[in-house]
């Protein structure tokens, strides 16, 4: 029973939290311009990181080390500083996004300009994760998320016609306007198969204290809860494609993704919107935090657990502490939000591979994972991903200049 | 499951082409200014349609006003070197004027 409590938890929480400030604006934006045609892209970014974050899970499970734990011991420091300045980079840039999704909810709700908001935001962010633990920054935020259903009421009240949608779930190239279609994908891809997702997974597989018992809640829970949250990405994109396609808006400021909701749900969806947005964003944005600091204190070798007293794992604490407030100096200063978002989630496509590739051999390795490595299916769709990666790091750059809008 | 694996095939062709054939030409600057004007005036007329339904607050409709009003200035000064004919320069005054009436009617909707 208590298993099935812990499965549903997972569920939930990873629905919770799979919705942020990347696949609101990159879904929206590729449903206003492309119709139901990127679907695919998000079915492609959901079933990646369902299989990354099983595998992340069960590393951690199996041999009670985190991902990036493993990664330094098996390649060398050297190596690991590789994966630790990609990640630590691209996910300072997503925090930052999520700092200004949070931010521009609070303008919408209030009209208050959203650089006022930043660092409230970061603070608050702040006091959560010195005061808390991981049960309260995981589960608590995730399920206020769920308040993310919203996408999927709202789409169905516009009624999509299912046998396009379907179509959509098919890849498809566009004959006219392939730069900024590719350029969607490539960011529907980087703001679904975030590296911080699965390193923030194999570090909470560790808080909670996982065994080899927990392997098929690992399973169920990065299969279904992802499912579901890619569900909620793919409502986001219908409604997109239902209210703004029609009308040839396309997205140039967060401020018009409000109205997908709004038209088919009036007054209510309007503020279902802004919440959801809040947050989403505000939960990625501890995700985030903690993610960067697990990094680093793994790959330094302090003591780190957000259970403890920031007094026991004072390094742990202190980088938190700066790397939040810094990440708010951005949307301080007024950069544009939306515009942060696009590049951030382009960045992080370009850099899983260093986080993607070393996964195959770690999978692989009968010493760290017992009896519990990969078996075909797993390493078939490892190494697709991982070239995915690589197609991905090639192509985001000219991407960026040539469809970036 | 064929034709999955020929829509892959084609999907990553067409990506790979992408990247050779766009990077030849610049993008239609014209092109893409009108679209800016065509998504505000859009949007200021469902912001009007929502506001009238009491879908959406007063508070947020003036920042999409605000948001189309900066998208108008700023392409107010950079359109006229991207028109290169008389027709070209028509298209961009009927956009200008298209987008300037959509944002006075969502003033008058919400009052401000």
């Amino acid at each position: 029973m208590k298993k099935w409590g812990e499965v549903a938890l997972g569920v939930v929480t990873s629905i919770g939290g799979f919705l942020e400030v990347g696949s609101i604006a990159t879904s929206t934006q590729g449903g206003a311009e492309f119709g139901y045609r990127l679907a695919w892209v998000l079915l492609l970014g959901t079933l990646s990181l369902a299989f990354l974050m099983e595998m992340t899970g069960r590393l951690a499970a199996v041999s009670k080390r985190t991902y990036a734990d493993l990664l330094r011991e098996r390649f060398g420091y050297r190596f690991f500083l590789l994966p630790l300045v990609a990640v630590f980079a691209v996910s300072f840039l997503v925090l930052a996004s999520e700092i200004g999704g949070v931010s521009i909810a609070l303008q919408m709700a209030t009209g208050i300009s959203f650089p006022w908001w930043a660092v409230p935001v970061a603070l608050l962010g702040w006091v959560l994760l010195w005061r808390g633990t991981f049960g309260i920054v995981e589960k608590g935020t995730a399920l206020l998320g769920l308040v993310a259903i919203v996408f999927a009421v709202g789409a169905l009240k516009l009624h999509p016609a299912w046998p396009a949608v379907g179509r959509g779930l098919l890849p498809w190239a566009p004959s006219e306007n392939r730069a900024r279609y590719w350029y969607l994908a490539v960011s529907i891809l980087g703001a679904s198969i975030s590296p911080y997702l699965y390193l923030f997974y194999s570090a909470g597989a560790v808080e909670d204290e996982w065994t080899i018992e927990h392997l098929g809640v690992n399973r169920v829970t990065a299969g279904l809860g992802n499912l579901f949250g890619g569900v909620l990405a793919v409502a986001a994109l219908i409604a997109a494609a239902l209210v703004l396609a029609p009308r040839g808006i396309q997205v140039d400021r967060y401020e018009q993704i409000a109205m997908v909701l709004a038209s088919p749900l009036g007054r209510a969806g309007f503020v279902l919107f802004l919440a959801t947005l809040c947050i989403t964003c505000f939960g990625s944005t501890l995700e985030i935090v903690l993610a960067i600091a697990y990094m680093l204190a793994q790959g330094f070798g302090w003591a780190w657990s957000e259970n403890l007293k920031p007094g026991k794992d004072a390094r742990f604490a202190m980088s938190y502490t700066v790397v939040i407030l810094l990440a708010a100096v951005p949307i301080a200063i007024g950069m544009n939000p939306l515009a942060l978002t696009n590049v951030s989630m382009v960045a992080t496509a370009a850099s899983l591979p260093v986080t993607v590739i070393p996964l195959l051999v770690l999978m692989n390795d009968g010493d760290i994972l017992l009896n519990h490595t990969n078996g075909w299916p797993s390493n078939i769709a490892l190494v697709i991903i991982a070239l995915l990666s690589v197609v991905l790091l090639l192509a985001a750059l000219p991407l960026q200049l040539l469809g970036g809008g | 499951m064929r034709a999955v694996l020929i829509s892959i095939a084609r999907a990553g062709a067409s990506l790979a082409l992408a990247l050779t054939a766009v990077a030849c030409g610049s993008p239609p600057e014209l092109d893409k200014q009108l679209e800016t004007l065509s998504s505000w005036t859009a949007t200021m007329q469902l912001a009007r349609e929502e506001h009238g339904e009491g879908a959406i607050t007063t508070t947020y409709a003036t920042q999409l006003r605000d948001g189309a009003q900066s998208a108008l200035e700023e392409t107010q000064k950079t359109i006229g070197p991207a028109a290169h004919s008389k027709v070209d320069s028509s298209y961009a005054a009927a956009a200008l004027d298209s987008l300037r009436t959509a944002i006075r009617q969502l003033n008058a909707e919400t009052g401000s």
